[in-house]
Order: C-alpha cells, then structure tokens, then sequence
C-alpha cells in the first residue's frame, strides 16, 4: 500500500521559489503525444479517394466530434473550434486508456494535466464569448439578475473550472486507487482485469467525453 | 473503566464499519426494488417481451447493487483490517471513512434504479430497441455510480493513509468532516443523475432514432448534477491533506467540522435540482430533437443558477476552513 500517494518530483531552485515538476506524469503525456502523432500519420498515410481502412477509421472518428461540435455551435464556429475539439477528446481518451498498459500511468491522474485542460477550455470559452458579443454585452452578464451578485457570478464561473477538472481527475485517480486497493487485498486473482476494462476503458471513454462535451457546451454558453 | 487508545481506535472502526454497511444498503434496495416494481408493470402490457425485460432486470439491478457492493467492501475492511499505530486522528479517519461510504451509497443506489426500471418498461413499449435501451441504461447508471466511487475513494483514503504525524487536536474534527463532506454531498448527486439517466431511457423508448442527441444530453446533465460532489470530494481533499497548525482551544476544530457539515448538506439540494433540470430537458429531447441545442443551453442556464447554492455552501466552508 506504500505507493500510493507516492510522485516522483524534479525540484528545481528558482529565486528563493521551488519549480516542481512532476517527471513520471512529463513522461507519460509525452508517451501520449508521440502515439497520438504516431495514429494520425499512420491514419493519414497514401489518403485517397478511395479509403483504405485506417484512412476510413480516421475520417469517422473525425466526422463523429465535427458533427458534436456542429450541433452545438453552429456552422461557422465548428470550423473554428471543432480541431481544437478533436485534439482534445482525442488526447484525454488515449490519456485515460494508457493506464490499461502495465508499468505506464494516466497523466489525467494528476490534477495539474486536468486542471490546465480546464483552464484552457475556460479561457477559449470566454475569448469566444467576448469576440461574438462584444466586451461591454459580456461585462454586463455578469451583473444580472442585480449588481451585487457579481462577486458570485464570478465564482461561479470559476467553480466551473474546478468542477470540470476535478471531475476528471476524481474518477481516473479513483479508479486507479481502487485498483490498487482491491488488486492488493485479493492477491491480484481474478478481478484486476475486469476493473482495469470497466475503469480504464469504460468509464475513461465517458469521462473524455463528458469533458469534451462540456468544453464545447461552455464555448456555446458563451457564445449565444 | 478507562478507555485506551487502542480500544477508542476499535470502537471506532466498529462503528464506521456498521455504519457504512447500514446506511449503505438503504439506497440499493430502494433503487433495485423500483426496477422491480416498473419490470411488472413492463410485463403485465406487453407480456410477449417478458424474457427480455427479465434479462433487462437482472442486469440493471445488478449495476444498482454496485454502490452497496462497495459499502460492504469498506465495511469489511473497517471490520478486519489491522488499523496500524493507533492514535486520535486514526480513530477519527475510520469513523469518518464508514460516514463517507455510508451516506455516500445511498443516492447512487437509489438513482440508477431509476435507469434501469424506464429501460423495462421501454422494452414492453419497443421490444425493437431492446439493446439500444440496456446499452444507454448501463451508461447511464455508471454515471450515476461516480458519486459512490468518489465516496469510497475518500473512504480509502482515511483508512489507508497514515495522519498519525497531524496534531491532533483540529485533525480529528478535520477526518470526520472530511468523511462527512463527501458522504452527505453524494447523496444528491446520485440520485439527480439518476432521474436524468432514467428520462433518457424513456425518452429512447419513444423515440428509438434520437439515442445519439439523447445519449449525450443525458451525459451532460449528469456531469452537471455531478458537480457538488465534487465540490464535497475537493473540500474533503482540503480537510485531509491540509496541515492545520496545533490548537488548545475546541472552536478551530469545530470550524473544519462545521466546513464539512456545510459542504456535505449543502451540496444535496443543488444535485436533486440539477437532477430535475437534466430531466426535464432529457426527455423533451425525445420529443422535441429539433431544438436539442436550446434545450442544453436552457438546461445549462438552469443548473447554474440551482448549482449557485452549492457554490455558497463551498465558499463558507472555504472561509471555515482558510480564514476561521
């Protein structure tokens, strides 16, 4: 039980100040990078009229979000967002799935890879808002229904971030605590397949989508 | 008599371990038994499908089963398990880890009954969309199980990481309440995303050919009425993993138990609401696909504003906790 709660930290001394980097959770999301640019060129690779299979499975993976993005944002829009939107889904999916492949750890395990995603979808979603409807209609929102609500308008946009990190990060670092609790307690019989397929792959799938979902749905928010 | 450590320790564990098991077999029988009561109905109208919505049953009532699956296992381990060098704050981290999954299991286990009875008694209606309708009720309800599996990771957590070198005196009330926080705050959260995932259900039924505007709503909705449970797991993270200075005097122990308690109730409200909202808007889709997009945006504006009560009960607790 001693690994749990256990990080590999790279400290670095920085003006009186500590940089802390978290090395294994580097390695993995470069791991993930490198598979993901692995996966499009081999998707991309003699691309055709005709599709060879792989050209296939790619084009429908990439039509499925394009088409999600559409329906939530509008024609003109989805142009804009709907890579960004691929990326994404794309680099949490094999970001939560990586954790099925042993000696390897999901860098969405780690609150600082979650929490920058929510930041960043935060920051498109209000860079959206301000381009579309203007800064002085975006400020006002922010006083309704009354003036003095805005101290709490404000948290409340910023509780979003949490909730949409923290969503991530729960259920993949529980997962993998579970795992960790039930393998250890029952020997590693039977079970810790079955709990990797439901925790890894299963709920991973949902929670990749669900964050990608509600980016999207923050930009629309934002945006009509 | 005098009371040892080590016997405080027992008696605490004893305690969480019964209470977890007792209040975590509440909300599965409740959700499994509304399965049951909505497959009859599925039978007695359409009588030819019974096979299939016998199958249906069985397998949603065993995904409702799963959230006291988990107190019984925190049960046991409170039970059995040697709890190490015993001191105060252990004491406290096992009671407040039976509270945890306790209170935890019961809004899980009663919402994805919720799932799986509409998806019976979808099945009577349209035999024809029998495995769209078990797919999407298996999503559904492990959705609706984050809030118990968020309970049970705090619940390990006070049971397997050693506080011990925490000063006792605020750290204990810090355990219990971190217990607490995330056990009351799950109760809404799992049963909101339960009405939600069971209006998908029905809304399938209807309509077999929106499953893929219905699915994704449904997720939405759910993640949304998630959201003060996780409020309730980063104020017990807070209340864990924080390091509170040592005090003689009672009230600053009191402050991160109040935090807690005011996390934990505040955040039932806001996740049967959100529950609602995602409801309405869910099965509406069905009827209505035309207008899915306003529909999310409606039910989004919505949830905001039920959700802004819990965001209140986070900010107290921050204050009990940061500035008190």
């Amino acid at each position: 039980m001693k690994e749990m709660g256990i990080i590999h930290q790279l400290i670095i001394p920085f003006f009186g100040h500590r940089i802390t980097i978290n090395l294994e959770v580097v390695l993995m999301t470069w791991i993930v990078f490198i598979i993901l640019i692995l996966v499009g060129l081999a998707f991309t690779r003699k691309s055709g009229i005709v599709p060879r299979p792989l050209q296939a499975l790619g084009e429908m993976i990439v039509t499925v979000l394009y088409d999600l993005t559409e329906d939530a944002l509008g024609k003109e829009l989805a142009q804009t967002y709907a890579p960004m939107v691929c990326a994404l889904f794309l680099f949490l999916l094999l970001s939560n799935w990586l954790g099925i492949i042993p000696h390897l750890d999901e860098p969405t395990k780690d609150l600082n890879t979650t929490l920058s995603l929510g930041i960043m979808g935060f920051c498109i979603a209000h860079y959206a808002g301000i381009k579309s409807k203007g800064f002085k209609a975006y400020a006002k929102e922010y006083f309704q229904p009354i003036f003095f609500m805005m101290p709490l308008n404000v948290i409340g946009e910023l509780a979003k971030i949490v909730s949409i990190s923290f969503r991530l990060f729960g259920n993949i670092m529980g997962g993998s605590i579970i795992i960790l609790v039930v393998s250890h307690l029952i020997y590693s019989l039977v079970l810790p397949p079955l709990l990797y397929a439901f925790f890894g792959l299963f709920v991973g799938t949902i929670q990749a989508f669900v964050f990608t979902m509600l980016t999207v749905v923050y930009i629309s928010v934002q945006v009509k | 008599m005098a009371i040892d450590i080590q016997t405080m320790v027992n008696v605490a564990a004893y305690a969480g371990g019964g209470l977890a098991m007792g209040l975590g077999a509440i909300g599965a029988a409740i959700g499994e038994g509304h399965t049951a009561a909505l497959a009859n109905i599925a039978i007695a109208r359409n009588e030819k499908a019974s096979g299939e919505i016998f199958k249906n049953m069985l397998v949603g009532q065993a995904v409702a089963e799963s959230a006291s699956i988990f107190a019984l296992v925190i049960a046991i381990l409170l039970l059995f398990l040697d709890a190490g060098s015993p001191n105060v704050v252990k004491a406290a981290a096992l009671f407040g880890a039976g509270l945890s999954m306790g209170f935890g299991a019961i809004g899980s286990g009663v919402g994805s009954g919720y799932p799986a009875g509409q998806a019976c008694f979808g099945i009577s209606r349209q035999p024809a969309a029998s495995s769209q309708l078990t797919t999407n009720m298996l999503i559904g309800s492990a959705v609706c199980q984050t809030p118990a599996i968020f309970s049970m990771v705090v619940a390990l957590m006070l049971i397997f990481i050693d506080f011990g070198g925490a000063p006792p005196q605020p750290a204990w009330a810090a355990m219990l309440g971190a217990g607490l926080s995330m056990g009351l705050a799950a109760i809404g959260s799992g049963y909101g995303g339960g009405l939600a995932a069971g209006a998908s259900c029905e809304g399938i039924a209807r309509h077999p050919r929106t499953v893929t505007n219905v699915t994704t709503i449904m997720l939405v909705g759910q993640a949304v009425a998630q959201t003060p449970s996780i409020f309730g797991l980063l104020i017990s993270f807070i209340l864990m993993f924080k390091s509170f200075p040592a005090s003689t005097t009672l009230s600053a122990a009191m402050a991160l138990l109040g935090a807690g308690l005011c996390m934990g109730f505040g955040g039932i409200g806001p996740g049967i609401g959100n529950g609602m909202a995602a409801e309405g808007a869910v099965r509406w889709v069905a009827r209505n696909q035309e207008h899915a997009g306003e529909l999310m945006r409606m039910m989004l504006v919505g949830q905001a504003v039920s959700q802004s009560t819990a965001i209140y009960a986070m900010v107290v607790s921050l204050v009990l906790i940061f500035v008190l």
